[in-house]
């Protein structure tokens, strides 16, 4: 007897009473609907929340020079100096040994306003930027070019504004990239040409905005090294507290342990400081978790109907073994062994299982796919939403698919058990005779 | 003279063992029956026939005694053997004809095959081959419920053949049918006989249709009281017992002609 012809017998017996094999299989395509529905929706949450979380700078650490003890009380009479804080020199020597590594968080070089040609003021921040800055800060550029490693390492006098600066600051439908704006330096008098090399849209939910649109402040960014050379005219900065980025195609782990080693190098002589670095990984994984942990802990719930729905296979299978006695009779006449018939009913609530199994996993899918479309087009209703989280993509959990499917079967295993082994115990000569 | 097939030694068997109503229903057959043999077991019903032939058959196991089916000691083999010896060494045929409904003729022949392992191919070959034996191979994709009795019984029938059984086993094969059908399944069992060789063994309560057999075996209260073959191996007409004297003047005229044709 191979696998095949059982499967065919199973399949044709299920067929024979089509209602009451879709009746009984109703408690598994629930079990698995429901289980399916609410692991699409915990794996969607959680790719929803992780893209929005990358897209604010997911690959984000902070470096921080904190009391060595941990103790409060400890730390309470330690003196935070000068010379306690993190230069920038060292955060560049870090930069420049891991080019992976990138400051994050620029502070504006200056602030102030621009007048336009038609002597309008535009608020604005100067900012130092890289070219790895505008993904931190949930923006992208919309013309032009961002500013490149080249601008940065040959200090190149360029730009990129956003767009809500474009609409302030030129006339409509003025091509901005090329044109070069001047800003001066009102502590030293000396003024400084930057062109435009692209446009980025400006992220207020990120970023923030204050006042509305028409004198909102946004930031121009100009070469980092550009303006490390304003910075530098106060001192050299230091800060108790960085933000780092690293490259997101660089493992997180790596370069946590890079930068961590590369601190605690440099505060090894220092009594009462160490370097704490802490990533947003740290914090991505803390959320992973927590949505793991609903969903597995909903998604068992969910499945308690799946033993209601096993104990109706069950019954089923105990009325069909009852109803096919003569049949089982004859089949023990025609020389099936007990593992046989064992081994046909078993496979019969097997196949029960994995059919209502596959039907609940379809509408599972079905459910999530729809929860998306609901969900997108509230999404979509709210422009705020919309920014930040884009278009959301259902994502079913294969994972979860792979073990209900195999869950599902394993009930039928086991509920088709005992029904299984009563038509295989049963006398041929009763069976036989049984009306 | 022909092998030994079925050796039967003081069969007894008891029900309810132990119990008040403790039940014997053999009281100790002794029946040897060789290959190529066609042989009626009648007896009145609780007489024991049905006993007997399930412990022929492989269903059930004396309680005393033993049965050796082509050498092999039936008594002392498990279920599992038990099963095998069903599925190789006996054909089954039923009064009720007990075909499968889900399954077609084809499906049905094919099964006790299915259950030695044989190959797809083959037994579709063999199944098909089966049921132009016994006239029913247009027919072979019908469902049971879309054959007629007789045409259900012949079905039966071939799957009774399918693993070229020792004996075939029928019990009141034409009992549910109309005399006409039921000579026309007769019939097939006499060609079997005849043309394959086959062992037959029929259980039945009509002597008529044990008068068209070789040898009569008569079961009574769990006792053999007569048997024909023990007088004479092949039938010549003189030595028939019968239950009653229209029985014996049927078989008599059985033996005539067949004295005739030989």
């Amino acid at each position: 007897m191979n696998l095949w012809e059982n499967l065919k017998m199973a399949l044709s017996s299920i067929f024979a009473n089509k209602l009451r094999s879709l009746l009984t299989m109703i408690g598994i395509i629930i079990g698995i609907c429901a289980v399916i529905t609410i692991t699409t929706l915990g794996t969607t949450l959680r790719s929803t929340i992780t893209t929005t979380l990358n897209s604010l700078g997911s690959n984000l650490m902070s470096a921080s020079a904190t009391p060595r003890s941990e103790s409060y009380y400890d730390s309470a009479d330690i003196e935070w100096t000068y010379d306690d804080q993190i230069p920038y020199s060292m955060v560049e020597e870090l930069m420049e040994k891991h080019p992976e590594i990138r400051v994050a968080d620029e502070n504006p070089v200056g602030g102030g306003y621009l007048k336009n040609s038609l002597d309008k003021q535009v608020n604005i921040n100067l900012v130092g930027a890289y070219n790895g800055t505008l993904d931190q800060n949930g923006s992208r550029i919309l013309a032009g070019r961002n500013i490149s490693m080249q601008d940065v390492s040959d200090k190149k006098y360029t730009c990129i504004v956003s767009s809500i600066f474009v609409r302030q600051y030129f006339k409509n439908n003025e091509d901005p990239i090329g044109q070069t704006i001047k800003i001066t330096n009102n502590d030293n008098g000396l003024a400084y040409e930057f062109t435009i090399v692209g446009v980025f849209n400006y992220n207020s939910l990120i970023n923030g905005m204050l006042g509305n649109e028409e004198n909102a402040t946004t930031p121009i960014y100009i070469p980092n090294s550009i303006a490390r050379e304003f910075q530098q005219q106060y001192g050299e900065e230091r800060a108790f507290y960085w933000v780092l980025s690293y490259d997101p195609k660089t493992d997180g782990k790596a370069a946590k342990k890079i930068v961590r080693e590369f601190f605690d190098a440099k505060y090894a002589a220092n009594k009462n400081f160490k370097v704490a670095i802490y990533s947003n990984q740290d914090t991505m994984k803390i959320i992973d978790v927590v949505i793991n942990v609903i969903t597995v802990f909903v998604a068992v719930i969910a499945s308690i109907s799946l033993i209601v729905g096993g104990v109706g296979v069950m019954n089923i299978m105990l009325v069909s073994v009852t109803e096919r006695t003569r049949e089982i009779g004859i089949r023990k006449a025609l020389g099936a062994k007990k593992s046989t018939i064992k081994l046909q009913f078993v496979t019969e609530a097997m196949i029960m299982c994995l059919i209502g199994g596959l039907i609940g996993l379809a509408l599972g899918l079905f459910n999530g796919f729809l929860a998306g479309v609901i969900a997108n087009l509230i999404v979509s209703n709210i422009p705020t939403a919309k920014q930040v989280l884009g278009t959301i993509t259902m994502v079913p959990s294969p994972l979860a698919i792979v073990i209900s499917i195999i869950f599902s079967m394993l009930t039928g295993v086991f509920f088709g058990y005992y029904p299984a082994s009563k038509a295989a115990k049963m006398n041929p000569i009763d069976a036989l005779r049984y009306d | 003279m022909a092998r030994k097939l079925i050796t039967m030694r003081n069969i007894i068997k008891r029900y309810y063992i132990g119990q008040p109503n403790e039940l014997q229903i053999l009281n100790g057959i002794d029946l040897d029956i060789h290959e190529g043999e066609f042989v009626a077991i009648v007896g009145a019903s609780g007489s024991g026939k049905s006993t007997l032939m399930n412990m022929i058959g492989a269903l059930d196991k004396p309680t005393e005694g033993s049965y050796f089916l082509n050498d092999t000691d039936v008594s002392r083999l498990n279920d599992k053997q038990l099963s095998e010896i069903r599925n190789k060494e006996i054909g089954f045929v039923f009064q009720t004809f007990n075909l499968i409904p889900r399954a077609n003729a084809l499906k049905n022949v094919e099964l006790p095959m299915l259950y030695a392992g044989m190959k797809k191919r083959e037994r579709q070959e063999r199944a098909l081959e089966l049921l132009k034996l016994v006239d029913m191979q247009d027919r072979y994709t019908h469902k049971p419920n879309e054959l007629s009795g007789g045409q259900k019984q012949r079905v039966a029938i071939a799957r009774a053949m399918a693993n070229d059984p020792s004996i075939i086993l029928a019990d009141e094969p034409t009992g549910a049918l109309d005399s006409k059908t039921g000579h026309m399944v007769m019939d097939i069992f006499h060609r079997l006989h005849d043309e394959e060789g086959k062992t037959i063994v029929l259980i039945t309560h009509s002597p008529e249709l044990a008068a068209e057999t070789e040898r009569i075996i008569t079961i009574s209260d769990g006792s053999i009281i007569s048997d024909t073959g023990k007088k004479k191996e092949k039938v010549s007409g003189e030595f028939i017992v019968s239950t009653s004297e229209h029985d014996l003047k049927d078989a008599l005229i059985k033996a005539e002609s067949e004295v005739k044709e030989d």
